[in-house]
């Protein structure tokens, strides 16, 4: 239990008013003491007492807005804690081509979100967290449960873009957001972007270490421009090719290198781009277990209710108050 | 000023006072009750020889008749000024108490009888304390400060003093009070006070007991102790209330018919003519 303004508790002992201070309006009798003495009078004195200490107890409580605190409880479900990297460069402006189903024109960034929150909305125990990155990287959203603060993120990626693809600080940032979570056994990294940039030596080499320290598995969705470069064309793994190496092939090449788990998809279009994270949905399902945050309950409201039925009680005796007893 | 009715009233026993007056009395003088004869020689007053008592006599002595003559009687109010009396409609007990206080004076001085006033609360004070006098100026200026006093929180613990303030010549004494107090206090003052002849004038209010209301909550304060209480009135409760009021009255009765004082119980409002019939009810004449 907390209070939002504790300091309103200070104010309490005004609940010893009631108790005391007397009633301003009693009456003159004679001689009390004559009076048969009476269980229920004395009853209905004391209730009175109460009543009116606990009304303005609860006033005060409700002034000082009690809570309880959030608690954390361990469930076990299916799913996988999630790293997002989305791609906010320009080029994911540019629309697939090609596309058969209706949805000439739509922007590859919007594709990727509508896709993506196709997938979310399947998923239902997942962490996810959110990084973009174009020039540089945008730390969005941590891992977290919220399913709607992740579509939120997701679908504000699909907007105006940026130039320049910086996977490698996308990617690390990405990992940052493992380090304080503990880990759940299934950890991914759902990059998404169209095109690649160079990833220095140095930063490969922290990325490599770092997947691995964390268990971090990585899928790469790679949109490709129709009738780009594809990363799986085996001329540029021949042996004895010698010509221009595109920035993507080596980045796959890169990837190909980690310790952990990795596969890439290639896709053109929406539906293709729908296949790959279909592919991912189904091998990312294994049981984890994850802390679900249940927030504190505000108790304002309850302590005002009393209040009022406390102080509706007192009007009803108010009412029943005698005011026809005329003496001295 | 405003009329007082007067009472008339008489006392059981014999006054003792050479001042004449009124009432019955065992000093011989010129009244109208023959006592005996005597020799002109031990009463020498030749008005009253008795010629025809002289006449028979045969040692031919000359004889007086012998009267008693009418006395005053010393006639008080004692009057409680508890907190208690501040109680009451349509007015206030104390009220009541001024207007019996005025028709004593005024009775008591058309009797040529000295009349006394002391009131009593916690302590004696010298402000409410009339000596006797045959007149009632002081009474009546007495009565108007009584029907303004607002007692504060007082008993009547001063009731067993106030005897002390009495003569010791057999005196009329009208105790005005709610009596409620103690009935030990009470008898204990009593029996200090059994040389005089007491009326006991009762006031109750009917506020306190009768028209109670049926139905309701309230909370009442005592003017005398300060003490509180919250009150749950219902049908049964008031009616315990009003059992205890009786019982209260049977008590209070009892205690004054042990001492042989009829009370006289004013409820409300005081009525001469009832405390006329009072005397001629219960006082032998």
């Amino acid at each position: 239990m907390a209070f939002t303004y504790p300091w309103l508790l200070w104010a309490l002992p005004l609940t010893l008013l009631p108790l005391l201070l007397n009633r301003s309006h009693s009456k003159q009798y004679s001689w009390v003491s004559i009076l048969p003495p009476d269980p229920l009078s004395s009853t209905v004195g004391v209730l009175l007492k109460v009543l009116a200490t606990l009304s303005i107890l609860f006033i005060l409580l409700g002034l000082a807005r009690p809570h309880s605190l959030e608690q954390q409880v361990e469930r076990v479900g299916i799913g996988a804690q999630i790293g997002l990297v989305l791609d906010r460069s320009a080029s994911m402006d540019d629309p697939f081509v090609g596309d058969q189903d209706g949805h000439i024109g739509e922007t590859k960034s919007v594709a990727a979100a509508r896709i993506i929150t196709g997938f979310l909305n399947g998923r239902k125990n997942d962490m996810i967290g959110v990084i973009t990155f174009s020039n540089s990287a945008m730390y969005v959203l941590p891992l977290t449960e919220n399913k709607e603060a992740v579509m939120s993120a997701v679908q504000a990626t699909a907007g105006n873009s940026l130039f320049q693809t910086n996977i490698g600080g996308g990617l690390t940032s990405a990992v940052e957001l493992f380090k304080k979570v503990p880990d759940s056994g299934s950890r991914v990294i759902i990059l998404i972007s169209d095109g690649a940039g160079r990833v220095s030596d140095m930063v490969q080499q922290k990325l490599r270490d770092w997947l691995q320290r964390y268990n971090i598995g990585l899928y790469w969705i790679v949109l490709r421009k129709p009738g780009g470069t594809t990363i799986f064309d085996p001329k540029y793994t021949a042996s004895g090719y010698d010509g221009h190496v595109p920035s993507e092939v080596l980045l796959y090449q890169y990837f190909q290198t980690l310790r952990t788990p990795f596969s890439a998809y290639e896709a053109s279009d929406p539906k293709s781009l729908e296949a790959a994270i279909a592919d991912i949905n189904s091998k990312e399902k294994k049981p984890i277990k994850y802390l679900e945050k249940i927030p504190g309950k505000d108790y304002t409201n309850t302590c005002y209710w009393i209040a009022v039925c406390m102080v509706g009680f007192l009007l009803g005796v108010k009412y029943l108050e005698i005011s026809t007893w005329r003496s001295a | 000023m405003k009329y007082i009715k007067e009472f008339s009233y008489h006392i059981s026993w014999r006054s003792r006072s050479r001042r004449p007056g009124r009432h019955k009395s065992n000093q011989r003088g010129m009244g109208m009750e023959f006592r005996g004869h005597t020799t002109l020689l031990s009463y020498p007053d030749p008005r009253r020889i008795d010629i025809r008592q002289t006449i028979r006599d045969p040692m031919e002595q000359v004889y007086v008749r012998i009267f008693n003559q009418k006395s005053a009687t010393p006639v008080f109010v004692m009057c409680d000024l508890s907190g208690s009396m501040q109680y009451g409609t349509p007015h206030s007990k104390l009220t009541t108490a001024a207007e019996i206080t005025r028709a004593v004076a005024q009775s008591a001085t058309r009797n040529a009888d000295p009349v006394g006033f002391i009131g009593f609360d916690d302590a004696l004070k010298d402000d409410w304390v009339a000596t006797l006098s045959s007149r009632p100026h002081t009474m009546f200026e007495l009565a108007d400060r009584l029907e303004d006093h607002l007692p504060s929180e007082v008993g009547t613990a001063a009731l067993l003093s106030s005897a002390s303030l009495l003569p010791r010549e057999r005196s009329l004494i009208f105790l005005v009070s709610d009596f409620h107090m103690p009935l030990t206090q009470l008898e204990d003052a009593l029996l200090l006070m059994l040389r005089h002849q007491i009326v006991p004038v009762i006031l109750w209010n009917s506020a306190e007991y009768k028209t109670l209301p049926e139905f309701g909550i309230t909370s009442i304060n005592d003017p005398e102790t300060g003490e509180r209480r919250t009150l749950f009135l219902r049908a049964a409760y008031r009616q315990r209330i009003l059992d205890t009021f009786e019982a209260r009255r049977q008590a209070i009765t009892d205690l004054f018919m042990k001492f042989d004082m009829q009370p006289f119980f004013v409820e409300n409002t005081f009525d001469a003519d009832l405390l006329t019939d009072y005397f001629h009810q219960y006082v032998v004449a």
